[in-house]
């Protein structure tokens, strides 16, 4: 048992440095003087005040979290309802309903992105905006979260939450108390599933953007032309590092410590 | 048939640049000529915010730019402003741009809103047919993008591009005589020239060793094998091949782009990639030739100080921006005047010094870093322009012939 | 009835800003183009999915299955042991843990593709660890093959592995695994016939959210591929913008959707039924 945790530990490891190879790259590269290509030639700070000079950029910044936290927000709730929905009911109609949560995935990008430009300039004579990105965006989410909710519920007894209800709890009761904190890791994980696909998004966002509306990724591909510039990678470093520093905090803080500390068993 | 015309005047404009610089011919002199042309000197209210950005103009220049005297330029461009300004309503609070990122200099966007208290927006594409997917039937919301030259007929047809108020052009003067009737817009009623270019080959000297190549051959020589690059674009990799077996690049004979498709067949397993990253291929060392847009070659000689550029013996492709404004445009004043700010010389220069693009502003050349000038690659002599053939907008059957291909060459 | 509550709004939402747009598009893909290349609907016709049936494609088509399977099947080997420390190892920092799988992937996608080309180009890292370590003399090539594409679809998409995967061991009882080693007196055994049966819906889904992705996939394709990993997506895109024919690109993404969803429904069938039967 001791031997078998050290050894998936030790794969842990290395499954970790896999991920983060190319960051430490991305960060290292972040401090190098060349202005644009892949050679290291020396060290700077440089990149850092210029970006806080580079108005489209964090323009570009704040609009891409601003999407991407209502796409979130929205995609979760709706997403989670729906796993949850398809994995507790036998009903007529569930295979369409898997079917519609499918077909999203499978969509190619330019063919879901041209469709939602069509669909509000026919409908509502718009050209892009920030909320035609937010139902864009909520629209690609929903499906992974749904997938992934799906997956925990499935296993999950639905007696419990009716058992929850014979004792006395509300329905809103029940959920809270007992069907919430058993898929909770699903709803976690959609979300964060869901914030990377929202903030990495170009096809489908470039269709959908308008006045304004510059994400992110809009302005690194934009930026292809003229070679991308390392302020890019600082702007990545600084995301990186803000996140992990808050996680650190929220961490010793104990924020982490949720009822997924132990696998629930199905109390019998 | 414009062609002969075009040697005589890339002549001119040589001959012109020559003189002015070895005449010193100052900033302020051409300004007030500007403004003697334009006839509003008097009536000019003197703005006081106003171009500021001359003096601070194309950094990378600053070595080369003749010094100016302060003061009297900004009353001049003003003065042009003003007038251009007086043929329309006064400017929007706002102008919306859709563009490349980097493709304008920050003065530039900055002269222009302090000078008419605008507050310009941009918004970025990474490909041109992102771009006219973007701005649809009608803009799409944008008062401003650049359009390539051969799209122009087609979206003037359509109806998507505001016809130009001359009367604003007041700075129309500064383009090269070879510029003021181009073919896709005669007598630039719907656009006005932007930057122009040429694709052609780029090697690693280092790499690419014994006698320089010339030929556009090269990028089928078994000698870089592994290390040769293509430009992922079907219509520059079609042109290019097809010029080397003398057809012409823009050919819709069947017969001569299959023979082409088998010369590509021939050259794929050489090929390390098919990629319009050059700038990332190049410098990343694993590409050693390739074919590439002939201004990306600065990008690549700040990694590669070596790295050469050449047009093909047999030819090679040109091909030109626009700016143009559209008719759902939101901004139609503020529009024209951005556009008519893009033609002044100061402004045009200080975007070729960012971006290595030679602009069609002959008047800008006084601005311009003599590297820019000097260089036989952005401003190529006549004979070699003489060989230079535009890429053109296909007609909707021959773009299926030239896409089928490509896609079996790629699949 | 209650399901259907649940159901409601997501359903809703994506009849709504799904199904709809989607129609659009289906007109689209029956319409043609006039002189101008603007759509026109004048005639409507299959004529763009008969033209769309061409071999030409078949070998993108392939391609880009076998690159999702293997991409799939990769990130399963490396994702599920990894999701099983996490959930069985990790105690109270498993949504720590979990955040770090994810925090790389909330820096830029072209950037992080750029850090891997410098990994692996010819004068690159690896090359060079391989050279110092005496592994090999001249450096190997690795960027633009099929090799740098799958390991950096690999990488994308391992996320959407390893979340799945955690949040469905994680809802196993080690009771359960406990009695199966008892039972079949090896770790081995009790996998096989107690943790892989009961984390299959965690496996289809994690499998579903990697495959499903990776298929459209044609960026990493492009920017980490070289002159033969172009994929179907790539050409679907092509037909829309740089050929501009509408019609014809929806015409293809139509039939690439329909060829994978029914593809994927008999599978997941199949899958659930051999779950159903193991438990």
């Amino acid at each position: 048992m001791r031997e078998r945790n050290r050894w998936l530990t030790g794969y842990a490891l290395l499954v970790y440095a896999f991920l983060f190879a190319p960051i430490v790259v991305l960060i290292l590269f972040s401090f190098n003087t060349a202005r644009r290509g892949l050679v290291w030639r020396g060290f700077t700070l440089d990149w850092y005040p210029k970006l806080f000079a580079n108005d489209e950029l964090l323009d570009a910044l704040a609009v891409t979290f601003q999407v991407a936290i209502v796409a979130v927000v929205v995609s979760t709730v709706l997403g989670s309802l729906l796993g949850l929905g398809l994995a507790r009911m036998k009903f007529r109609g569930r295979g369409a309903t898997e079917t519609l949560l499918l077909v999203p995935m499978l969509t190619p990008e330019i063919v879901m992105g041209l469709a939602l430009l069509l669909f509000f300039l026919q409908l509502f004579d718009a050209h892009g905006s920030v909320p035609q990105l937010w139902v864009a965006h909520i629209t690609f989410c929903i499906s992974y979260v749904a997938v992934v909710v799906r997956a925990r519920a499935t296993s999950m007894n639905a007696q419990l939450e009716e058992a929850a209800r014979d004792l006395g709890a509300s329905a809103w009761g029940a959920f809270r108390y007992v069907t919430l904190p058993l898929i909770l890791p699903a709803v976690i994980a959609g979300a964060l599933l869901a914030f990377s696909l929202s903030f990495d998004d170009y096809v489908v966002t470039t269709f959908n953007s308008g006045v304004g509306g510059s994400t992110l990724p809009l302005y690194i591909y934009g930026a292809i032309k003229f070679g991308v510039s390392p302020e890019i990678n600082a702007i990545s470093t600084i995301i990186v590092a803000v996140t992990a520093t808050a996680i650190l905090i929220a961490w010793r803080a104990g924020a982490f410590r949720t009822e997924s500390d132990r696998p629930v068993a199905e109390t019998t | 048939m414009t062609q002969q015309r075009e040697i005589s005047q890339i002549d001119l404009q040589k001959e012109l640049t020559r003189y002015m610089v070895e005449r010193r011919v100052t900033r302020r002199y051409l300004l007030e000529r500007i403004a003697l042309v334009g006839g509003a000197v008097a009536l000019a209210p003197v703005a006081a915010a106003c171009s500021t950005a001359g003096s601070t103009a194309s950094p990378s220049a600053s070595s080369a730019a003749p010094a100016t005297p302060a003061g009297s330029a900004p009353a001049s461009a003003s003065a042009a402003a003003s007038e251009a300004a007086a043929s329309l309503g006064p400017p929007e609070a706002e102008l919306n741009i859709l563009n490349w990122v980097d493709y304008l200099a920050d003065e530039v966007i900055t002269a222009f809103e302090d000078k008419y208290n605008v507050k310009v927006q941009q918004d970025f594409f990474s490909t041109t047919d992102e771009m006219y997917t973007r701005l649809g039937d009608d803009g799409g919301g944008y008062d401003i993008s650049f359009p390539i030259s051969v799209d122009v007929p087609d979206m003037v047809a359509r109806g998507v591009i505001q016809k130009l108020n001359q009367a604003a052009m007041t700075n129309i003067g500064n383009l090269g005589a070879e510029w003021s009737d181009p073919g896709y817009d005669p007598g630039n009623q719907y656009t006005v020239p932007y930057m122009w270019w040429t694709t052609g080959v780029g090697y690693d000297p280092a790499r690419i060793t014994g006698d320089a190549p010339t030929s556009s051959k090269a990028l089928w020589d078994q000698r870089w094998s592994g290390h040769i690059s293509m430009l992922d674009d079907y219509q520059e990799v079609f042109g290019l091949t097809l010029i080397q077996l003398g057809y012409s690049a823009n050919t819709e004979n069947t017969a001569e782009l299959d023979e082409a498709l088998e010369l590509l067949k021939q050259q794929k397993p050489l090929v390390r990639v098919y990629s319009t990253d050059t700038i990332t291929t190049m410098t990343s060392g694993d590409v050693w030739i390739g074919h590439i847009w002939g201004a990306d070659r600065y990008a690549i000689q700040e990694t590669l100080p070596d790295f050469a550029y050449y047009i093909p013996e047999e030819g090679g492709v040109k091909g030109s921006d626009t700016v143009a404004t559209f008719s759902g445009s939101p901004h139609p004043n503020a529009a024209q005047l951005f556009i008519n700010h893009l033609l002044d010389a100061e402004m045009s220069a200080a975007n070729t010094n960012l971006i290595y693009y030679m602009g069609p502003n002959e008047a800008a050349k006084e601005f311009i870093d003599p590297a820019i000038l000097d260089d036989p690659t952005i401003n190529p002599a006549a004979e070699i322009v003489d060989k230079l053939e535009e890429l053109l907008a296909l007609d909707q059957s021959v773009r299926e012939e030239y896409l089928a291909r490509w896609t079996e060459l790629k699949g | 009835m209650r399901g259907l509550a649940l159901l409601a709004p997501g359903v809703g939402w994506l009849a709504l800003f799904f199904v709809v747009p989607l129609a659009f598009i289906f007109v689209v893909s029956l319409g043609s183009r006039d002189e101008l290349n603007r759509i026109t609907f004048d005639h409507l016709s299959l004529d763009n999915y008969a033209k769309a049936f061409d071999p030409v494609f078949l070998p993108t088509f392939l391609r880009s299955i076998r690159y999702a399977a293997l991409t799939t099947v990769f990130s399963l080997i490396i994702g599920f042991p990894i999701a099983y420390w996490i959930s069985r190892y990790g105690g109270r920092h498993k949504v720590l843990l979990l955040i770090l799988v994810m925090l790389p992937f909330w820096t830029s996608y072209l950037i992080r593709t750029y850090s891997w080309t410098i990994l692996l180009r010819d004068n690159g890292v690896v090359n060079s660890l391989l050279q110092a370590v005496g592994v090999i003399d001249q450096p190997i090539i690795l960027m633009n093959t099929d090799l740098s594409v799958i390991l950096g679809m690999v990488y994308g998409f391992l996320p959407f592995t390893i979340l799945p995967l955690f949040v469905s061991i994680d809802r196993l009882d080690p009771n359960l695994v406990a009695a199966g080693r008892d039972l079949y007196a090896n770790g081995r055994g009790a996998f096989i016939h107690v943790t892989l049966p009961l984390t299959m819906p965690g496996i289809i889904a994690a499998g579903l959210l990697t495959f499903i992705p990776a298929l459209g996939d044609f960026v990493t394709p492009d920017l980490l591929g070289g002159p033969q990993t172009t994929t179907i997506a790539r050409n679907i895109q092509d037909l829309f913008l740089a050929g501009r024919d509408w019609p014809y690109g929806a015409a293809l993404g139509f039939i690439l959707m329909a060829v994978t969803l029914i593809g994927t429904l008999v599978a997941l069938r199949t899958l659930r039924r051999e779950v159903v039967g193991g438990e």
